[in-house]
C-alpha cells in the first residue's frame, strides 16, 4: 500500500512533463544534464562526501539514516524550487556556506551525534542543495529528470564515500578522513568571510 | 506486486520510450574533398533508425550547403547528400564556419573532414556544447589519440542497452572467478565483432542489430530471477558462454561509433584499438561502480524493501521488452 502511494506520487510529478519530444531526441539528456552538473559543483559533492565519511564513522544506521535524509531532502528541494517558490541563492549560499562549517566541524571532531541526528543533517543538506540547484540558472529549463540524475549522483557518491569510513578501526586511517573535515571546515569559514565582506555568492 | 509492476513497467515505458532511445548515438559525418582545383565535393551522412532521423542542418557559412543536393539516397543506417561545388575563389574554405543546427539538441557528434588536393587533411569533431568550427589552414588532427579513447568511453557510458546487458551478467554471476570469466569473455566478444565490422567484414540491418541487442538484454531478466530464486540454467552456471554469444552482438552495436568515419585503412587500426581500449574502460568503470554500491549497501546493512530490491531486474526485462517490440515494429516497418 506504502509502495502503490509512494508510486502514485512519483507518477504525478514524473508523467506530466512535457519531456517526451526532448528525450526523443537525446536519449537519457536531462538525467545526464543532472549527473554532470553534480559531478562540475563542488558545492555539491564535497559536502556529501564529508557527510558521508562522518556518518560512516557514526556507524552504519547512522549512514543509512543520513543517506535516507539526503535523499529525500534533495529531491524535496528540487520539486519545491520547481513547482512551489523559489529560494533566492543568496539565502542558498549562505546555508551552502553553513553547512560546509557545520559538516566538516562535525567530522574533524567526529562529534558524537545519534543516527538520527546524522539523518536529519543529510536531509538539511539534501534540501539545500536540491532547492540551490534546481532553483540555480545552470538549466534554462530545470527537469524532473535533472533532479533525478543529480539525486542519483548524490546517492552514488555518498555510497561510495561512506563504504569508505564505515570499516575504518585504524586510528590513524580515522585521522586522515577526519583532516577532510577540517578542510571543509575551513572552506565554510572562507565562504562565509568572503559573503561578510563581499555579500552573498550568486551564479 | 503485479500491480506495483505494471505500474512500474508504465513509468519505465513513459521515461525512457522514443523511437530512437536506445543507445542512437551514432555520430554524423561531413567532408569536403577538393576533387580538383576550384571543385569541391561535400557528403554529410546522417545516421537514421527506420524512417526516423535526428534533426541535424549542416551550414557552411560560404552558403554551399544552401543549395539543393546533387545527390540523396538512404544507405544502410544512414541518409547521405551530396553537394557538387564550383567554386573560382582563392582558398573558399579557409576562413569558413561550419555549423551543425540542432546539435545542441542531441547527444550526438559530427566528425568533419576536410581532404585538400595537396595532400592536407583537417579533422574536427563538433558536439552539442561546441557546435560550430571555423576552418583555418593550421587546424588538423582533432582524431587524435585521447579522441577515440574518449568517444569508446562515451559510447558505453551513455548506451543503457550495453550498460543493462553487463547489469544483468553482474546480477547472475556468483563469484569472482566467474565475474572475471564473464566479463573476459563478453570483452573478447565484442572486441571481434567490433573489428570485423569497422573493417566492413559484416554488416547487420541496423534495425535487426538493435532488435537482436534488445533481446539479448530481454533474455537476461528471467535469468536473473532464476538465479536469486537459487534455480539452476545454462546462462547461471556458464554466464561466460551467454556474454560471449551477445557480446559478439554488442561489439557491432559498438561498431557504430566507428563505421560512420570514413577512416583510411591505417588510421583505421589505432582508432579501433583506442576506441576498444575505451569501450574497456568505461565498462570496467560501470562494473567497478556497481560492485562498489554492492559492498556499500553490504556494509550500510541496508536491507532494501522487496520491490526495490527487484527493480534492477525488473528495468532490466521492462526495458528489454519494450526495446525488443519497438526495434522488431521499425524492423517491419509498423512504426
Amino acid at each position: 500500500m506504502k509502495w502503490r502511494a509512494a508510486f502514485g506520487a512519483a507518477a504525478l510529478v514524473l508523467l506530466p512533463e512535457a519531456a517526451q519530444a526532448h528525450l526523443v531526441i537525446t536519449g537519457m539528456g536531462p538525467v545526464y544534464d543532472g549527473m554532470l552538473h553534480f559531478g562540475l559543483s563542488p558545492e555539491d559533492y564535497l559536502p556529501i562526501v564529508v557527510l558521508a565519511f562522518f556518518s560512516g564513522l557514526r556507524g552504519s544506521s547512522a549512514a543509512r539514516m543520513a543517506l535516507g535524509g539526503l535523499v529525500v531532502g534533495w529531491l524535496a528541494g528540487g520539486l519545491v524550487a520547481m513547482y512551489v517558490t523559489s529560494v533566492s541563492p543568496e539565502l542558498t549560499s549562505v546555508a551552502t556556506a553553513m553547512l560546509f562549517l557545520v559538516l566538516g566541524g562535525l567530522l574533524a571532531s567526529n562529534f558524537a551525534v545519534s543516527a538520527r541526528a546524522v539523518g536529519v543533517a543529510g536531509a538539511l543538506l539534501g534540501l539545500v542543495r536540491g532547492l540551490a540547484d534546481l532553483a540555480g540558472t545552470a538549466f534554462s529549463v530545470p527537469h524532473t529528470l535533472t533532479l533525478i540524475g543529480m539525486t542519483a549522483s548524490g546517492f552514488v557518491v555518498f555510497s561510495l564515500a561512506a563504504s569508505l569510513t564505515l570499516p575504518l578501526k585504524r586510528a590513524w586511517l580515522i585521522v586522515a578522513a577526519r583532516v577532510s573535515g577540517s578542510w571543509l571546515a575551513a572552506l565554510g569559514l572562507l565562504l562565509l568571510g568572503w559573503i561578510v565582506r563581499y555579500g552573498p555568492i550568486v551564479g | 506486486m503485479k500491480r506495483w509492476l505494471a505500474a512500474f513497467s508504465v513509468w519505465l515505458a513513459v521515461l525512457f520510450g522514443g523511437p530512437a532511445f536506445a543507445h542512437e548515438v551514432r555520430p554524423a559525418y561531413l567532408e569536403i574533398t577538393q576533387t580538383a582545383p576550384k571543385a569541391y565535393t561535400v557528403i554529410w551522412k546522417l545516421p537514421t533508425m527506420g524512417d526516423v532521423a535526428i534533426h541535424l542542418d549542416p551550414r557552411i557559412s560560404n552558403g554551399w550547403l544552401g543549395r539543393e543536393p546533387a545527390d540523396q539516397y538512404a544507405a544502410a543506417g544512414f541518409l547521405i547528400r551530396t553537394w557538387k561545388i564550383t567554386d573560382k575563389r582563392k582558398d573558399p574554405i579557409f576562413g569558413q564556419t561550419i555549423t551543425i543546427g540542432g546539435l545542441p539538441d542531441t547527444m550526438t557528434d559530427v566528425y568533419f573532414r576536410v581532404r585538400l588536393l595537396d595532400g592536407r587533411q583537417i579533422d574536427a569533431i563538433l558536439r552539442p556544447e561546441q557546435p560550430s568550427y571555423t576552418i583555418t589552414s593550421e587546424g588538423r588532427g582533432a582524431f587524435a589519440v585521447p579522441t577515440f579513447l574518449l568517444l569508446g568511453i562515451e559510447h558505453i557510458l551513455t548506451g543503457p542497452d550495453h550498460l543493462l546487458f553487463v547489469l544483468g551478467l553482474l546480477l547472475i554471476v556468483r563469484s569472482i572467478r566467474a565475474l572475471v570469466k564473464t566479463v573476459s569473455a563478453f570483452t573478447v566478444a565484442h572486441s571481434i565483432t567490433l573489428a570485423l565490422a569497422s573493417f566492413g567484414l559484416i554488416t547487420l540491418p541496423i534495425p535487426l542489430l538493435n532488435a537482436l541487442i534488445a533481446l539479448s538484454i530481454l533474455f537476461l531478466a528471467p535469468e536473473v530471477i532464476r538465479a536469486q530464486r537459487g534455480g539452476d540454467s545454462l546462462t547461471i552456471r556458464y554466464p561466460w558462454v551467454v556474454a560471449f554469444a551477445f557480446g559478439l552482438l554488442h561489439g557491432m552495436g559498438f561498431a557504430s561509433g566507428l563505421t560512420s568515419l570514413s577512416l583510411d585503412r591505417g588510421a583505421l587500426v589505432s582508432a579501433l584499438l583506442l576506441f576498444n581500449i575505451g569501450v574497456e574502460i568505461g565498462q570496467l568503470a560501470f562494473i567497478a561502480l556497481i560492485l562498489g554500491l554492492i559492498r556499500a549497501f553490504r556494509l550500510m546493512e541496508i536491507s532494501w524493501p522487496r520491490p526495490l530490491a527487484n527493480a534492477p531486474t525488473y528495468a532490466i526485462g521492462i526495458l528489454g521488452a519494450f526495446w525488443t517490440m519497438q526495434y522488431t515494429a521499425m524492423l517491419f516497418g509498423v512504426i
